[in-house]
Formats: C-alpha cells, structure tokens, sequence
C-alpha cells in the first residue's frame, strides 16, 4: 500500500456528523422504546369498548400489524364474520384502537363521535347509521340447496358433517369445514360452505367456496330470500393460485327466480372483486329465490370463494 | 504532521505489516466473539434450515463412523449416495464440521446443549471474520482501522445473529474474506498463490457465493494490469510474467480439486451432479420476503432491495463511516491513467490495487442483488460480506477522522493519545453495541432508528422473521401452559428444530408436534404476512379469532399462539 489518499478538510465537521449519528441512534433507541404501548394500555383501552359493546358495533385497530393484538385482548368481541369482513355495512358503529397516530383504512372520513387516550392507545369510534344488511348469504350458506350440473341435469350435492383435513400451512387449500355440501365423491375438492379464505393482500374473507367443475355450473340456491334494493357481492381466488396468474377466467352469475341479474367475471390479478347488483324495485319487500352459478372453462386450481349479501340503500 | 507525530502513530493510523501481535490481538477479538456467541446461544431456537443442515449433519456423522470401521463398505458408491445424498444442494465443509463437532460431543460430552454442537464449528467460522478483518484492516489502513473493522462488523445486528447458526451464511463472508485477503497476498508474493488456491477450494465448499471470485478477480486484475502499464514498470525482461494473473489461475486450478474431494457425494457422477448441484441454484425457488408493504413471491425483485435493507438493519454510523471512508478512498477506485487528469493532488494507487479489490467486493455482491431476477429472500444474509468491506472502509475513515481529531483535540483536552483513541472507539461502536444487543434474540426483527425501529419496520411493512426460529422464544411459555402430553401446531419450524429444543432439555419432553390442527391443542402462527393465511385455517378450525397469547418484540407480534378451544373442552 503506498500511502492514505488523505483527508479533506472538513475532517472536524465530519467527526461532528459522526458523533451526531451516534447521538441520533442511541436517543432514537431510547425514544423508540419509550413509545411502545404498555399492555395495560391496550387492556384498558379494550376494557372500556367491552362496557360500551352492543350489537352491531364492529372493532379494528390500526396500523395493521396491530390485529394480532387487538384479537389477544378483545377477541370474544370478533366473531368470523367480522374478522372476515368484506366492508363495514352491516355494522352500525365502528370502533378502532390505533398506535403510533395510525388511522384505520377503514374509519370513515368525518371525525370520530367519541375519541379517548389509554397510555399510548387511542380509542375512536365512528356512527355508521343502521346496518344495510337484510341477509347474509354466506351466514345462511348450510340452508342453501347446492347442485352439480351434469350435462343439463342439476344433481344434488350431499351434505357431510366432518371436517375435511385439517394439515395446515401454507399449501393447505381452504379449510374445509365441518359443515358443507359435496358435490362429487370422485372430487373432494368439489365443496360448497363457508370458510375464510386469504386474498391477493393478503386479508381474511369470510366467504362461501364453491369450486367451478367445468363449464357447467355448481348452484348455490337460496329460496324465500328477501328482496331489497341491491345485492353486493365479492368474489376471489385461492390467493396462492390466483398470484401466479396462469389460471382460467371464473364465472359467478347470479339469478333472481330464475333470471340472470349479475355477472362476475373474475380474471388472475383481480384480488377481492366487487359487483353491486340493482334490484328491479317492484320486487322490493318481496321474497325470491336467488342462485349463485359458479362455472370456469378451465376450473383446475379455482378455488373461488364469495360473499353476498342483501342490502338497503344506506 | 510533524516528524515526531508521524513516527509514533503510524502504526495505528498507516498501512503496517502484521506482527506476530497482531495475529495476537486478532485471536483475542475471535475469541472474544465466540464467548459473546457461545454465552448467548440459549437464547436462540434452531431455525428452519438449521434443521436441515443438523438432518444432514447426522447423515454424514453416520457416514465418518463407518469410514472408521468398515472403509470399504463406506467408500462404495450405494453407501455413500445413502448418506451423502441428504441436503446435496449445499457443498458439505460447514456440515461435515457440523458432523465432526457432534461426533465429539457424542464422545466427550463437550457441550451444555446438543445444539451447540452443531452450531459451535459455525461460530469457530464466523468468528474467523475478525481475525481476517483485522489483519486485512491493518496491512491495507492500519491497525486501529483493522480493529475497528473487525468490531464494526461484529456489532452488525444481522451478522450477529446469523452467526450463531449451525448454517453458512457467516462461515462464507469468513471464506470470501480469507480468499480475499490471501488473493490479495499472491499478487505481490507468489508463496501465497497455492493457499490461495486452497481457500478458493474451501470456499467453494462452502457455499455458491464463491462462484462470483474469479470473475470479481479477473476485473480487479485488469485494474493491476493497467497500473503496471500506465506506471511504466512494465520492462521487458521478465516484465510480461506481471500481466498473468498467477493467484486466478491457481485458485481455478487448485480450488476445484478441493471442493469435488472433500464433497463424498460428487466422487461419483461428478460432472452431472455439479451440474445439479449449480442447476438448483441457478434456477433457485423465489422464496417470498416482505419489503415496504408488498410480500414478492417472484421476480422482478426490487433493485433498491439490498440498499434499503441495509439503510434499516445497519448502524446508521457504520453505515455513514464506511460511505466517508470510500469516498476518501474514491480516487484509488479509478484506473491510473485516469487518476492522472484527477484535479487534486492525489497519491498513486498501490501495485495491488486494494482499494479497488475492496471495493469491488463491497459492490459485487449488492450488485448480484440488484438483479431483478436475483431471489431476495433471506434479508440481507446473502450480501454480509459487503458489510465486512464496508467496515473496511469505516475503518480506514474512522483511523483518519481519530488521527485528524487526535491533532486538534486531544492535546486541548489533556487526556493521553490512548485514553482518546480509546474514548473514540467506544463512541463509534456504541450505537452498534447497543443495537446488537437489543436484537437479540430477534435478530431477524431488528430494525434502526432510521427505520423508526421494530415498529417502525413493522409499519414500513419489511419482513419481520423467518426460518421460525422464534419457537425458542416461546419456549418458557410453552412449558408453563401446555398440559401434560400437549401437542403443538409449529408453523414455521421445522420438527427436527423443534425436537432440538427438547435434545437441549429446554423444552418439556412430554409436549409433542401436531400434525393437523383439528388435533392439536395449541397452535403458533410466525407473524409474516403471508403466514396470515394460517390464522384464517387457525380460525375455521378453532372457531375463534382470539389468540391466547402474542409474543412480541418491541411491542410487534412475533408469534401468536391460539388454544384450541375444542380439545380445551375435553380436557378434565
């Protein structure tokens, strides 16, 4: 080695940045620690929604890696349907417990009704006004008839009452639960019931799975619904299939005695797709028989999964 | 600088010679790092690959047993492919020593823990790093530059925690340094031309990260050829022999023998399976891994990947140290007769050109991850040995900034020359210290005040683990609450790391793995994101969203455990 290329001049001003970093990394130590919620502040914070709770409230927290938490110390509060939510319509208040001056995604854009400071955890709550669900197709899934269309002739699926395997992990496809209608024995795969699925961000969906066999559609019926003024529903792929995108378009039509009212059209990429489906108004206040029809010119690897429901103008 | 100054801190602050001391200091600050490993091993639980590389381990012990009774029947190929086929995608050095070490902990009872046998040989190697960064620090900037280096590098959260592991991932940033170093050794003394090429070979058994030496020196022999051109000290009487690069060509020479002898598996069938062996890796599964809030699964991977990660896992100061001491170094980076139009008054780069050969080991593999068909999982594992070159260079910047404050500072103050140079140290691996020791043992977790910390990363959306290492974590809770005969849905870990933790008396021998969660009592979820599809199973099968208990790390979920509320029912 010949000889050190030398410093410049602003060797001092450099040490003092460099003493500076030191300073900045140990306070931010310090400060980062600091700011971490006690538990008792989230245990406080969840102990005041639990006294307020009624029926209809829905709870989140943010940001979202904080749901791990919110679930550890307010669990009882959120059943499936919530914690699988697919938006907030069927609730009528919405509380978030946030950390770090995160905002829900979720928390309507006017201000919070009631705003409270646990420690380091802030507790909102917003009016949603009543809830616009009328019927929840998915929480109704087991009173729907299921059909296997096999060359024009709707063949009734069996209803079994144990659970399919349970392994787990990150191959598993959608748990299968213990209560749902198989549509073939030769095809186990072939199921319709109500399961949590994950979806392309990775979220939970509450849905009803119902695997396409080919062109010709699984029917999920559903009769003596009532009828309000719109239908939405959510429609989405088995996350681990759909990212890879190679896989075939699937078909949701929906049917209001027998007439064709929606189409979904759901294509790799889509991610948690919504349709929001205008009834015809004379039928408003009535009952009707609605089908889901799930079809896929290529069905391998579609594990598709929706969610409905029946909704007022809100 | 006056004379008298210049003669008494030159061996601090210039290019020095090791002495036989030198080695001496290296040994301790080794050592030093292996009692720092070895104290705070129990802490950490055997991660996923771990597992893998201890399935293997076994397999190959079983193999050196039978070299010793039967070397015959050991020798044939059917037995050989028997053992040596486990985990054949990997070179086999690290886990033969693995093997080794437990064969004689078996024997001697050497170790508290059966898993400190296999991880101890990973320590040995990973601490070899010090040693060589020290030497390499002090020949190319000084001593006080080596020493600093070689503790900059220690007190790298991300280092510290991988090398703990019975894994490779810091025994190969010790085997590219040594390569490095002795390299650098050849090309100015021809007697280190065959350990050279004797350290490529151990290398290459290592790990595939020593794939990329001998391109990484062909281009860095270029710049030695040019500085003998451009310098005229190409004569024509035995001057052409300086434009072979004799070190390259005994390391391609001398490396593969070694590495296709030391590996039982490629003695047969050699060249398809080197072929196989370079095929998986050349065509490597894109493991996913959490990067400012999106999950990638598959290319195009983000060219910013390997700089932003080390902006949010590296001490900042280190990180800013290293930075000063390139551009210090900047103009050395250039060919010579380039640096010859450069406005200031430069000095010339040496015959070896170490500042580029540093350099370039810094940048080629942070460029290899810029790739957008490089696989980016495993945080920022794959590029350690940039950082060992980076503190290199915040070596050589912090000697200059200590020599330059030493002028003007200390003398105002009163102190002696080492109580300053002492104070120094201490100021510019304090952060470091402190950011490694609140990493573990959370290593994978870690994140700096730049990134807001833990929470902050957590918020940023980076990856927060993997390798399910953190049942380890788990484990006081996990003895405290299972009940008698409990069987646990694992998640991430992998049963021969979970098994590990029971082989080590550190978790009760009574709980056991479920295989499916309708059967288990517990279930752990390992917070990545893409692991939220097990909560969503956990969920359908327990019928409830409530974890009992969530295991974090500076107020982030680490791992949330859910109590199966059927099996709970049943118990008396």
């Amino acid at each position: 080695m010949k000889e050190s290329a030398g410093l410049p001049k602003k060797a001092l001003l450099l040490g003092w940045i460099g003493l500076g970093i030191v300073l900045f990394e140990l306070i931010g130590h310090k400060v980062i620690q600091a700011r971490i919620p006690a538990r008792e502040d989230w245990e406080e914070a969840v102990a005041f929604v639990r006294s307020e709770w009624r029926k209809g409230d829905a709870l989140t927290s943010a940001p979202r890696w904080t749901d791990p938490l919110l679930r550890e110390f307010a669990g009882e509060l959120i059943d499936l349907p919530m914690a699988g939510r697919s938006d907030l319509e069927a609730y009528e208040r919405l509380w978030v417990l946030s950390i770090r001056g995160a905002r829900s995604d979720e928390a309507p854009p006017e201000p919070p009704e009631l705003t409270k400071e646990f420690g380091r955890v802030r507790l909102e709550r917003w009016s949603l006004g009543p809830s616009a669900v009328l019927f929840d197709f998915v929480e109704h899934v087991h009173e729907a008839l299921v059909f296997r269309r096999d060359r024009g002739v709707d063949r009734p699926c069996v209803r079994i009452d144990v659970p399919g395997p349970t392994t787990g992990g990150l191959q598993h496809w959608p748990i299968e639960t213990a209560s749902r209608q198989l549509c073939d024995q030769a095809r186990p795969w072939l199921w319709v019931g109500a399961t949590t699925v994950m979806d392309l961000e990775l979220r939970p969906r509450r849905c009803v799975t119902q695997h396409p066999q080919g062109p010709e559609p699984i029917i999920a019926r559903y009769e003596k619904v009532p009828i309000s003024e719109r239908l939405v529903v959510y429609g989405g792929l088995w996350w681990e299939r759909e990212r890879w995108r190679n896989g075939g378009d699937v078909v949701l039509v929906v049917r209001l005695d027998g007439e064709a009212i929606g189409r979904m059209v759901h294509r790799d990429g889509e991610g948690w797709k919504r349709i929001e489906i205008t009834l015809p108004p004379e039928r408003v206040g009535s009952q009707g028989r609605i089908d889901f029809e799930v079809s896929a010119e290529w069905p391998d690897f579609r594990a598709f999964c929706w969610a409905a429901s029946m909704r007022r103008m809100k | 600088m006056n004379q008298a100054k210049e003669s008494a801190f030159s061996p601090l602050f210039r290019p020095s010679e090791p002495k036989a001391w030198d080695h001496a200091i290296a040994l301790a600050l080794s050592i030093a790092y292996v009692i720092a490993l070895f104290l705070s091993v129990p802490d950490l639980g055997m991660s996923r690959d771990e597992g893998f590389y201890v399935d293997a381990a076994e397999s190959y012990a079983s193999w050196f047993r039978l070299l010793l009774s039967e070397p015959e029947e050991a020798l044939r190929r059917e037995t050989i492919d028997r053992f040596w086929s486990v985990n054949h995608e990997h070179p086999s050095l690290p886990k033969s020593l693995f093997a080794l070490s437990w064969l004689a902990h078996k024997k001697w009872d050497l170790f508290p823990y059966e898993s400190l046998a296999f991880r101890f040989p990973g320590m040995l190697l990973s601490s070899l790093a010090l040693y060589i960064l020290y030497l390499f620090g002090t020949r190319l900037y000084g001593r006080l530059a080596g020493l600093y280096a070689a503790l900059a590098y220690a007190l790298v959260p991300a280092v510290f925690y991988h090398s703990h592991l019975a894994c490779f991932d810091t025994p190969i940033v010790s085997m590219l340094l040594l390569v490095t170093y002795l390299y650098h050794r050849a090309l100015t003394h021809k007697k280190w031309i065959i350990p050279t090429g004797i350290a490529y070979g151990l290398c290459l058994e290592t790990k595939h990260n020593s794939w990329i030496l001998p391109l990484l020196f062909l281009v860095h022999f270029c710049f030695v050829i040019e500085n003998t051109i451009a310098s005229n000290r190409l004569t024509l009487r035995g001057g052409i022999a300086r434009l072979i690069p004799w070190p390259l060509i005994g390391i391609l020479l001398i490396g593969p023998p070694i590495f296709i002898g030391l590996w039982p598996w490629l003695w047969h069938d050699t060249i398809s399976r080197i072929e196989e062996y370079v095929a998986f890796h050349v065509h490597h599964v894109h493991y996913n891994i959490a990067y400012l809030g999106r999950t990638y699964f598959s290319p195009p991977s983000p060219p910013s990947y390997p700089w932003v990660t080390t902006l949010f896992t590296l001490p900042l100061i280190t990180i800013f140290l290293g930075v000063v001491g390139i551009f210090l170094r900047f103009p050395l980076l250039l060919p010579r007769s380039i640096l010859r139009f450069w406005p200031r008054s430069t000095p010339f780069p040496d015959p070896a050109r170490s500042d580029v050969l540093v350099f370039g080991s810094f940048f080629t593999p942070m460029f290899v991850m810029m790739m957008p068909w490089t696989p980016i999982f495993g945080g920022t594992k794959h590029f350690l040995v940039a950082y060992a070159m980076l503190a290199l260079f915040g070596g050589h910047a912090f000697s200059q900034l200590v020599e330059e404050w030493e002028g003007r500072i200390q003398v105002k103050l009163g102190i002696s020359p080492f109580a300053f140079r002492a104070f120094a140290l201490c100021l510019a691996l304090a952060s470091p210290l402190v950011a490694t020791a609140h990493s573990h043992p959370f290593g994978l977790s870690y994140y700096t005040p730049i990134a807001g910390g833990v929470p902050g990363a957590a918020d940023l959306g980076m990856n927060r683990q993997f390798w399910g290492f953190t049942t380890g974590s788990l484990v006081p809770w996990l003895n405290a609450h299972i009940p008698p005969h409990g069987r646990v849905w694992i998640c991430d870990t992998l049963p021969t790391s979970f098994y590990m933790l029971k082989r080590d008396a550190l978790l009760r021998p009574d709980i056991e793995i479920a295989w499916d969660l309708l059967s288990s009592d517990y279930a752990l979820v390992h917070h990545e994101d893409h692991f939220n599809i097990v909560d969503y199973q956990i969920w359908e099968v327990y019928g409830m969203v409530n974890p009992v208990h969530v295991l974090t790390y500076d107020g982030v979920p680490i791992i949330s455990v859910y109590e199966n509320p059927h099996r709970k029912a049943r118990r008396p």
